[in-house]
């Protein structure tokens, strides 16, 4: 049986709770997501020269998840991956006031209500994963190296 | 312009140093040095905007990488930062060997002390260049 791989890249955002939430909840469908194989993939290393990174996101289907509306994930992955198969912005789910928060931005710093828009962006998440087209997940879509061409 | 300076964790997602990084650098942009540090998206660094590329350009700044892949200080200099400091944090977690320092989601007891220790050190730092 084919793996069915998926790559979530998040934003991880430093300055506002919306990174904040992007990391958490992406770690949350990473950690409990068991129908698919779900892989992060670290942003930085993009522009730090990580071939791994940018050849998994060229290959297997990946979906961003940014803090804010500056979509720095998504852009970034189109940038060096040349495409995006699924895109959540955190701002959207959770609020601008409270995606942009600067002042509550540490995982100690968070409180019950902060969990529950954990849990919001994750299952918003797993929703993307389960719109993909099936077949991306297995790879018969996939023609990139063109060894039988 | 601002002229603070500027605190960059990797927030490396996969592996507990990332997130060791990323507190240690919020605590001492939020809690140490608020009126002398901030913070500034990886993520945002890494796009290579015009805004954040004129934000970054000669600025002091410190990077706080999880791995040796650097990419925090890799990325801040592309931008045109000027990295007074590369804080590794494997540097500082290899006093406390043995330790278990929790998990990317969460850290430990001890996983905020290392956070503790690194925190101080970039303090210190910050303290020595403004």
């Amino acid at each position: 049986m084919a793996v069915l791989k998926v790559g979530i890249l998040s934003c991880s955002g430093e300055e506002c709770l919306g990174g904040t939430i992007s990391r958490l909840a992406t770690r949350k469908v990473l950690e409990e997501m068991t129908m698919v194989d779900t892989v992060t993939l670290c942003l930085p290393l993009y522009n730090a020269g990580g071939t791994e990174e940018r050849n998994f996101a060229s290959v297997f289907p990946t979906i961003s998840v940014d803090g804010c509306n500056k979509l720095c994930a998504k852009r970034s992955t189109e940038k060096y991956s040349g495409r995006i198969n699924g895109s959540i912005d955190v701002s959207k789910i959770i609020g601008n006031e409270n995606a942009l928060n600067t002042k509550i931005v540490r995982n100690k710093d968070l409180k019950e209500e902060h969990f529950q828009m954990v849990e919001e962006v994750a299952s918003e998440i797993v929703k993307s994963i389960s719109n993909l087209n099936p077949d991306i997940y297995s790879g018969k879509t996939f023609r990139g190296c063109g060894c039988n061409e | 312009m601002s002229n603070k300076v500027k605190v960059v964790p990797c927030s490396g997602i996969g592996k507990v140093f990332g997130l060791v990084a990323r507190e240690a650098a919020l605590k001492t942009v939020l809690e140490l040095c608020p009126e002398k540090a901030e913070s500034v998206c990886l993520a945002y660094i890494v796009t290579g905007d015009d805004e954040v590329k004129e934000k970054m350009d000669g600025s002091n700044c410190i990077t706080v990488d999880g791995c040796p892949k650097m990419c925090a200080a890799k990325n801040v200099t592309l931008a045109g930062g000027v990295v007074v400091e590369e804080v590794k944090v494997l540097d500082t977690v290899k006093d406390h060997k043995g330790k278990k320092f929790g998990s990317p989601t969460e850290l430990s007891d001890d996983g905020y002390l290392v956070v503790g220790e690194i925190a101080t050190k970039i303090e210190t730092r910050i303290n020595e260049i403004t």
